[in-house]
């Protein structure tokens, strides 16, 4: 089949090509024009058409598969078109990634020209840009020129100016930047100023000294300082309504770079300078004053035709590759330095340690030796650790005090807002979602059913500060949860506690109370029956605590209340299993504010307030519903654990509560805590926005 | 050649000149995997996936995904199945990712556009699950949406034959869809008015759009 070339008028490439500044009303546009070729002919041989991609500014676009299956993009310069075709040639071998490859040029039966090109399947800049009209975000924005200046630096290297640099040239395929219509360009620039109307679509991108005939790479710079003032706000920064408005403007007006921030704002203003002498002399210079993008890729993904959509895809986007988005999203929570040293310090070590050449064997010996140097020694430094400690929580209470009442220090000049280009792109929704409603008077459609839930979120948990809550099941499948947490929560504080018991027997038999006599089964009864307080109280509480983040200070003292009434509980104990609970003296006392007490079951009610300031004191300082919280980062972890005791060691001292009574419990609760709440693994869980 | 769509071999590509190419599965039931001739698989994706890697089945409820092998959505395992909802995410295997879309409420035809850096074998742009019908047309809601067009398209069943229906819409931004206006337009050459049958190999042309049916 093999249809008759029709001329096509002028008008009709010139339409397709021009793209109003006003992207929200695609709808002024001309229809586009017909195709020559339908899907199936064979203009060329051994290349059959599929289907026609656009009209350039020289003639058609197909998409077309070669006999082998190789899939390329057939560019038809029709022969009605005075174009010198040799110097060409100089690009054909040019080879960058950022550069559209072209594979050769051929002539067909009715000497028209063929550029066959690398296809590409992804998006135009001008379409991206188009779905975000208020900008795109900052990331998304570098990933691009850095990809589009790549190429540029690359043929000016190569002695080739671009001269035809727009969105409409731009490509990006599998997240990398494509450069088109290099070299062709030269030729279509000829027929510019011979005066045609091809022009009027890249009028926009036109330094003001191609009026003169000046075509030095400053031109290309000019460009793309246009391209990136485009990508940052979605418009040109000249607009007009005709031709000829547009470039009075690019000679004379100065651009509106208010709605840029530093640094992008110093750039396009360098870039847009109307002297060339005055702009980027290299490309390469521009880029240096620009940050490095996170990723280099750009984002390949579907293209949002609704605000709806766009929330679907970056949703399901940031689930599965975590998109730079959702990192700039996250708002910088100031971090305490000194701790944030300490903690780098400390994973510094563990790397090194798990690094180390030692074996197994070895490091656990190792490990032994250095624990008993330290418990040997523990006399010397263990003070001084509990001193710095304190002068520790006392600086952190006088900053968190401070950083309270002052106000929060600005961004610094020269950084990228994180959340401006968040911000941005939803308004842009809403702007996109209002001017389809408006123009299109399409609301009257149910929307899907979906839009009436946020927008759900996999993985891990997010920094806290975020608005997300974790999505959970069912109140009745919670309410089972619990009560099966509850139960094996008892099961755990039962073994704990055996265990905590037998061993302690083992340090020093004669000074506790022989294995399964009454007095340690009392013991034992004591132990179990506190404990078992505790991770039920934790349990409860928490299960009320558990979809997401809730004032901190709000929940510990809301513990602390718990914590009276489990020390109510202990003192009940003590009385009615008659356990004495004695100090053991080789617990050396570290605070000695008060001595240890010895609390007997016949003290009576003297003895309640070590009780209930002991446990008040322990509730109020460890996060407790931490623990429980079904998006901990493992189900099990050691380090809680030895806070927890370490914690309920200290509060001991600190009241001269007998030892090491509250340490154990505090042991036992964390461990039964955590075995018995639930726990969903990051992969599976899923956020909502509150 | 047969030029009907009978009850085998019910897809075809759907190539819409300026807008894209698509992967239309005319089947209730659709499987997915790595291309091979030997294997039936309705959905080829050239991807690190079994020949027979997932099934979506629809019915008068909806969608739903049985993962033959490993298989997410949402992040949850869906094997033996799923539910697939408006802007579900689908893993397939460790790389490819669809995402998964019913842009019309009223019409039970899906799309799954790709999310990860795959494609269909031989390529196209995204599938479409079409069920009774299928609007390519300015509008969001559109399956297809083709900003530039004048009119909508509408892809239609009956009686195990397809139909193409064209209407105009409203042209002016100003002005509201309102009742569409009857387009004329050509099916290989020969003029028809408000629809007519298309076969496999069809050539559809009307006024500001072109498109094109090809045999898979």
């Amino acid at each position: 089949m093999k249809p008759l070339v029709t001329p096509v008028d002028n008008q009709d490439s010139v339409a397709v090509d021009f793209r109003p500044a006003d992207a929200d009303s695609p709808r002024d546009l001309p229809a586009p024009a017909r195709f020559v070729y339908p899907s199936g002919s064979q203009p060329l041989l051994g290349y059959t058409i599929k289907r026609g991609v656009g009209h350039g500014g020289f003639g058609e676009v197909y998409f077309a598969v070669s006999e082998a299956g190789k899939e390329v993009a057939l560019k038809l310069i029709r022969r009605n078109l005075d174009v010198e075709l040799r110097g060409m040639r100089h690009c054909l071998n040019l080879k960058h990634p950022n550069l559209l490859t072209i594979y050769d040029i051929r002539r067909d039966e009715r000497d028209d020209t063929w550029v066959i090109m690398e296809y590409v399947s992804g998006h135009r800049l001008d379409e991206v840009i188009a779905a975000h009209p208020q900008g795109m975000p900052p990331d998304q924005v570098l990933a691009w020129f850095f990809g589009i200046a790549s190429g540029v630096a690359y043929l000016h290297d190569h002695g080739i100016v671009h001269r035809d640099l727009k969105p409409g040239n731009i490509f990006c395929d599998e997240g990398i930047v494509k450069l088109g219509d290099y070299g062709l360009a030269k030729f279509i620039s000829c027929s510019r100023r011979s005066g045609q109307t091809e022009s009027v679509g890249t009028v926009h991108y036109m330094a003001p000294e191609i009026a003169n005939g000046r075509y030095g790479k400053e031109i290309d710079i000019y460009a793309l300082g246009v391209i990136l003032y485009e990508m940052l706000t979605g418009r040109v920064p000249f607009e007009g309504e005709s031709v000829g408005e547009v470039l009075m403007k690019h000679l004379t007006a100065e651009p509106d770079l208010s709605a840029l921030n530093e640094p992008f704002r110093g750039i396009v203003a360098r870039a847009l300078e109307k002297d060339p002498a005055k702009r980027f002399q290299s490309v390469t210079e521009m880029l240096a004053e620009l940050p490095r993008p996170a990723r280099c890729e750009v984002f390949a993904g579907p293209l949002p035709v609704s605000g709806h959509d766009r929330e679907l895809i970056s949703a399901g986007k940031a689930g599965e590759t975590g998109l730079p988005q959702a990192a700039a999203a996250a708002p910088a929570v100031e971090q305490e330095p000194i701790f944030m040293a300490v903690r780098a310090l400390f994973r510094r070590a563990c790397d090194t340690w798990r690094r180390s050449p030692f074996s197994l064997p070895t490091k656990i010996a190792l490990l032994v030796v250095g624990a008993g140097v330290l418990l040997m020694t523990s006399n010397a430094w263990l003070s001084v650790l509990i001193f710095l400690v304190m002068l520790y929580a006392a600086y952190w209470v006088v900053r968190a005090i401070l950083t309270a009442v002052l106000p929060r220090s600005s961004h610094g000049v020269g950084t990228l807002p994180p959340t401006a280009g968040l911000e941005a792109e939803s308004r842009g929704q809403q702007a996109i979602a209002s001017s389809l409603a408006s123009t299109r008077g399409w609301p009257a459609k149910a929307p899907p059913s979906a839009r009436t839930k946020p927008p759900e979120r996999v993985g891990p948990r997010f920094p806290e500060g975020e608005n997300e809550v974790l999505v959970l099941g069912p109140l009745r499948e919670r309410w089972t949860q619990w009560v099966g947490s509850l139960v094996a929560g008892s099961l755990a504080t039962l073994t704990m506690a055996l265990v905590m018991l037998v061993l302690n027997g083992f340090r020093d038999a004669a000074a506790e109370p022989e294995l399964w006599s009454l007095a340690w089964w009392s013991r034992y009864a004591w132990l179990v029956v506190v404990s078992l307080s505790c991770t039920w109280a934790v349990l409860t509480v928490s299960k009320f605590w558990e979809a997401g983040p809730g004032d901190a200070m709000l929940r510990r003292f809301l513990l602390m209340v718990v914590g009276l009434g489990l020390g109510l509980v202990a003192f009940g104990a003590t009385t009615y299993f008659g356990v004495a609970l004695n100090h053991d003296p080789r617990f050396v006392q570290l605070l000695r504010i008060r001595p240890h007490q010895n609390l007997l079951p016949t003290d009576g009610w003297v003895s309640a307030k070590y009780y209930l300031a002991a446990f008040a004191t322990l509730f109020f300082i460890v996060r407790w519903w931490r623990l429980a919280d079904p998006a901990r980062p493992a189900r099990m972890s050691l380090w809680p654990i030895i806070v927890c005791v370490f914690v309920a060691a200290v509060t001991a001292d600190l009241w001269g509560f007998p030892q090491p009574w509250l340490p154990m419990v505090a042991c036992a609760a964390s461990v039964a805590v955590q075995l018995a709440s639930p726990w969903i693994h990051p992969r599976d869980r899923r956020w909502q926005k509150v | 050649m047969d030029r009907s769509f009978g009850k085998s071999g019910r897809r075809f590509l759907l190539w819409i000149d300026a807008v894209g190419g698509f992967w239309v599965c005319l089947d209730d039931t659709v499987v997915l995997g790595q291309p091979d001739p030997a294997a039936k698989v309705d959905i080829p994706i050239l991807g690190d996936l079994s020949t027979q890697h997932a099934r979506i089945r629809r019915d008068a409820e909806g969608y739903m995904i049985e993962g033959l092998r490993e298989t997410r959505v949402n992040g949850r395992r869906a094997e033996p199945w799923a539910l697939l909802g408006h802007g579900a995410t689908i893993a397939l295997g460790e790389t490819v990712r669809l995402l998964f879309r019913r842009p019309l409420v009223l019409s039970a035809t899906a799309r799954l556009d790709f999310l990860s850096r795959h494609r269909t074998q031989p390529s196209s742009d995204a599938v479409l699950l079409m069920a009774e019908a299928c609007v390519l047309g300015p509008r969001p809601t559109s399956h297809v949406v083709c900003r530039d067009w004048p009119c909508e398209v509408v892809l239609y069943r009956h009686e195990g034959e397809l139909f193409c229906r064209v209407a105009n819409v409203g042209n002016s931004p100003g002005e509201p869809p309102g009742l569409p206006t009857e387009a004329v337009f050509e099916i290989d050459g020969q003029k028809h008015r408000q629809r007519g049958q298309i076969h496999p190999n069809a050539h559809v042309v009307g006024e500001g759009f072109s498109l094109c049916l090809e045999e898979i």
